[in-house]
């Protein structure tokens, strides 16, 4: 291929460039940058940040294949894009002060934290299994190290450790489920690979070869049965990681399903019923372990599989609207639980953990505004309108009834009553009860910005959803 | 586009509630939720002032986007149903704040607020011309209410909290599957006028009556899933528990009126005997439950579910006078009952029991409140010359119409409700004065005699002279049941 060949296709994942370069300048200039420089830092990541973001908005448009067809910049990835820089733009706030207490402030975190982003977009962007292998491998690679973060802490070390083994499994299954296509089919390409096949769908080795797949994607958001590293992981890793992995990688590994769920052949092979089976079994276990947790970060691990329990409905209805509901649920959903993750974070000060349910007992009377956010996430979390969360699910709901899946429907929403108990009890322990012990939280400005930005689209979309709607369902592939 | 009076109506409290989270000063938090209640209520006052009685189509109508990739709209209206509905809803928001003026004492800004968030989401509910809109609001209510039972309630509050909202949730989330159901049937609308239009399939009504009925069960409260009440009004504040029986027990016998009724005419008309049935067994069931209570809240809290029951009869009694008298039934409801908790509330402020076996006497001590407390357990039980005389007598006559024996055992629960209110009054009130003894009571001040004088005036003015509220009912009725016998086909 030559040089003028390569440009369009250069053009296409400038942003992927741009964020990676920077991570590589990053590396080594935070080498050279004296320590206590934090704020420096912070700052040039944030601006790679939305380099990478001016980019992506000024090269988005029409969907521009690049790179053999390995590769495409389209409104889908491009959806999926900006959340991940909303994710990571929000992380960056709240990591500040809280990664200077954990003692984690260095520039590696930092520059971790930009590769594992550019691994997620090249799994938005990614349109052949290869390429989503290499997107995947990038960001769990990162994530791996950023778990283990907390050097001295032994819950850190293990958690990381269980998340390579158990990490490392999946994508082997995955790999074999990629290398049977290959096999059967001749391509790894997503449209080839459907248009490869013309005999019955349902063909055993094909059927193997697509369960295997699903298996490692499933790994990756933490849906059961392959859910057992969430808990630990998300209990282990610094709090601010955690954060970021509850809706980031989960926002890319949502968006590699969708692609390759969707595809016709994967779409052909009804696996939809897996997936449905998959989902009704991981909001059932998301929401009942959910209610006996005392931890915090713990309880709120069990949270997001029952989210993703409630978004995989949203695949299992398939069709326009079904993948408009899921990328709108993962918005949403990015800007509730960095916003309550961030109120835990910001509990971290001094000899304060604030990872103890009870540790929050009066918090209503303590400091009553924070107490009203956190009220606001729950609630949103739980789905009560007019909060977001009751939109996101709402528009689940709808895809699924469209498609006559009625009785999924009553299931999910039952469940979703299960799991309002346990946010609810949160709410009561802040504001029924009488305060133990009086403490400050670390309310810094960029930590007080990020709950800003956060509450305001956990009610904005909540109240005005029909912006973001649109966005979501303009942003559909393929339709 | 007419001058918005409804979005001023719905929208005046929630300003206020959000001017309040700016004030710092306890008392002026209080005069300024006295002053947009006030505000609100003469806009209410100034609606029905211009309301059409001779039309039961919507009037004061608005309607603007809101997601129109889903059909939303922001659709507001009232009709002769839900036009005392708005207004009672505006008056009892009053009374609640006068209620809490001394009673709520610690956090009281964050009590306004949930008071006033509370207010502007039962004006919307009563008012929404679209079903999403009506969903959003009839749910966003658990979140104050949960907290004004949570946090501001008696001893066991943690636990009533938890049963009202989760019995609540549980019972609206399956009417959230038949609004999408519903959504589809009728071509991707939420407009709630559009979807009275629909014919659908009786096996598709059937389902859609259950899931509709669950949630509006739960409300109302019919037996069998009533058990959340007595607790959460035992629990609430005073205020909680006029808001609570006053205006969100109507909110289940609303949701009948206006979607059950008109959207599923063959399944109401189907299921009518089966509902008649649990409405009188509610009636009597109510009534033994309210007979063995020594709890003043909890007495009250049972007559609730007893005098609901007559509601429901009414309703499913499918004639005019059945439907006319609960309507005008549940306007005074909201009334007698809402002043009987807030009599519950005025005495334990002063003496902190409930029991009625430590009263005795009160006529003695508090003259004014034990008068004013006679007028409304005579209208409670339905004395004529009182308002719940002409809802019941409607109700009754309507109920005999349709079904001779529950008609029959609506009377004999009516004549409970005379045994137990009576009883209670008896040891309350009269004898001698023991109470005056242990307790400092004081009679009403001019406060509180501004919450009770509205109520009052109600009390006499639907009782001797109801022709203007049924004037404002009266043609809505007539077309609600149109609309069911035109379409009712049975299966």
């Amino acid at each position: 291929m030559i040089a003028a060949a390569l440009l369009p296709s250069i053009l296409a994942s400038l942003p992927e460039i741009i964020v990676i370069t920077g991570a590589c300048i990053l590396l080594i200039a935070g080498q050279l940058t004296p320590k206590g420089q934090g704020a420096v830092l912070v700052s040039a990541a944030v601006a790679v940040v939305l380099l990478a973001a001016l980019a992506t908005f000024t090269v988005s448009g029409a969907a521009q294949p690049a790179y053999a067809d390995m590769f495409v910049a389209d409104p889908f990835s491009v959806f999926f894009k900006s959340l991940f820089y909303l994710a990571i733009l929000l992380t960056f706030l709240l990591s500040r002060n809280y990664a200077e207490i954990e003692g984690i402030a260095g520039s590696e975190y930092y520059v971790l934290l930009l590769l594992a982003l550019s691994g997620m977009m090249i799994m938005a962007s990614a349109t052949d299994l290869l390429s989503i292998y290499v997107g995947l491998e990038l960001m769990v690679l990162c994530t791996y190290v950023l778990t283990g973060f907390l050097r001295r802490e032994q819950r850190s070390n293990e958690a990381a450790l269980k998340y390579v083994i158990l990490g490392a499994v999946s994508t082997g299954i995955f790999l074999y489920g990629v290398s049977l296509v290959y096999g059967l089919t001749g391509t790894t390409q997503l449209d080839r690979m459907a248009a490869a096949v013309t005999g019955d769908p349902l063909d055993p080795g094909l059927l193997l070869a697509v369960v295997f797949i699903v298996t490692g994607l499933v790994f990756k958001i933490g849906a059961v049965p392959f859910h057992m590293w969430v808990p630990d992981v998300y209990e282990g890793a610094p709090t601010t990681i955690t954060a970021f992995m509850s809706v980031g990688p989960k926002a890319a590994g949502f968006a590699v399903i969708l692609r390759v769920f969707l595809n016709p052949l994967v779409a052909g092979s009804n696996v939809w019923i897996i997936l449905a089976v998959i989902a009704v079994v991981t909001m059932t276990l998301g929401s009942f372990v959910a209610l006996v947790q005392e931890n915090f970060k713990r309880l709120l691990a069990y949270s997001s599989i029952a989210h993703a329990g409630f978004a995989i409905f949203g695949i299992v209805a398939g069709g326009a609207d079904g993948i408009a509901s899921v990328m709108l649920y993962l918005l949403i959903y990015t800007f509730m639980n960095l916003g309550i993750f961030g109120a835990v974070i910001m509990m971290r000060n001094g000899n304060f953990s604030g990872e103890v349910i009870e540790d929050y007992a009066g918090f209503a009377k303590l400091h009553p505004g924070l107490a009203l956010l956190m009220l606001l996430y729950l609630f949103s979390l739980a789905g009560i309108p007019p909060t977001a969360g009751f939109f996101a699910k709402f528009y689940v709901l709808v895809a699924l009834i469209e498609r006559g899946f009625v009785l999924l429907a009553v299931i999910a929403v039952l469940l979703s009553a299960v799991a309002a108990y346990f946010y609810i009890r949160i709410v009561m322990v802040m504001f029924m009860r009488e305060p133990e012990r009086v403490f400050e939280p670390a309310l810094t400005p960029l930590v007080g910005t990020a709950l800003a930005v956060t509450a305001a689209g956990t009610l904005g979309i909540g109240l005005f959803p029909a912006w973001f709607l649109r966005l979501a369902q303009q942003s559909v592939f393929g339709g | 586009m007419a001058f918005p009076l409804l979005s001023l109506i719905v929208f005046a409290p929630a300003t206020g509630a959000a001017i309040l989270m700016f004030l710092r000063s306890d008392d002026a938090v209080r005069w300024v939720a006295l002053g947009f209640t006030l505000l609100d209520l003469a806009f209410a006052i100034a609606m029905l002032a211009g309301f059409d009685t001779g039309t039961s189509a919507m009037q004061f109508v608005e309607k603007r986007p809101w997601v129109p990739a889903l059909g939303i709209t922001f659709a507001l209206g009232v009709d002769g149903i839900s036009a005392l509905f708005v207004f009672l809803t505006a008056l009892l928001g009053l009374v609640s704040v006068l209620a809490s003026w001394i009673a709520i004492d610690r956090k009281v800004k964050q009590f306004m607020v949930s008071l006033l968030a509370m207010q502007s989401l039962m004006l919307g509910v009563f008012s929404a011309l679209d079903l999403f809109l009506f969903y959003v609001c009839w749910e966003a209510m658990l979140i104050p209410m949960y907290l004004i039972i949570g946090v501001w309630g008696g001893d066991g509050r943690v636990y009533a909290a938890f049963k009202f909202f989760l019995y609540t949730l549980a019972g609206s989330l399956l009417f959230l599957i038949g609004v999408i159901v519903l959504y589809f049937e009728g071509g991707r609308t939420f407009d709630i006028l559009a979807l009275m239009m629909l014919n659908l399939p009786f096996d598709v009504q059937s389902w859609l009556f259950f899931a509709f009925l669950v949630a509006f069960a739960v409300k109302v409260p019919m037996v069998p899933l009533h058990t959340w009440l007595p607790d959460a009004h035992v629990q609430a504040p005073t205020a909680g528990s006029i808001i609570l029986a006053g205006v969100l027990l109507k909110m289940g016998a609303y949701g009948f009126l206006r979607f059950s009724l008109p959207m599923l005419p063959a399944a109401s008309v189907y299921y009518s005997t089966l509902m008649m049935a649990l409405s009188a067994f509610a009636i009597v069931y109510g009534g033994l439950l309210a007979l063995a209570q020594d709890d003043l809240k909890k007495l009250v809290a049972y007559s609730s579910i007893s005098h609901m029951g007559f509601v429901t009869l009414g309703i499913f009694a499918l004639n005019p006078l059945g439907l006319q008298g609960s309507i005008l039934q549940m306007f005074n409801h909201g009334v007698t009952t809402g002043a009987l908790f807030l009599f519950v509330g005025l005495i334990y402020e002063r003496t902190h029991t409930r029991s009625i076996a430590d009263y005795g006497g009160l006529m003695k001590v508090a003259p004014v409140y034990t008068g004013f407390f006679a007028l409304f357990v005579l209208s409670s039980m339905a004395l004529p010359g009182t308002n719940a005389f002409v809802g019941e007598l409607l109700v009754l006559s309507g109920g005999f119409a349709a079904n001779l024996a529950f008609g029959a055992v609506a009377v004999f629960g009516a004549l409970l409700g005379a045994a137990y209110l009576l009883g209670m009054y008896r040891k309350v009130a009269l004898g001698p004065a023991s109470v005056g003894a242990r307790f400092k009571v004081r009679d009403v001040n001019g406060r509180e005699m501004a919450a009770i004088l509205p109520l009052a005036v109600f009390v006499f003015w639907v009782g001797l002279y109801p022709k203007p509220f049924l004037a404002i009912i009266d043609s809505s009725v007539t077309h609600l049941l149109q609309q069911v016998h035109d379409k009712e086909t049975g299966p």
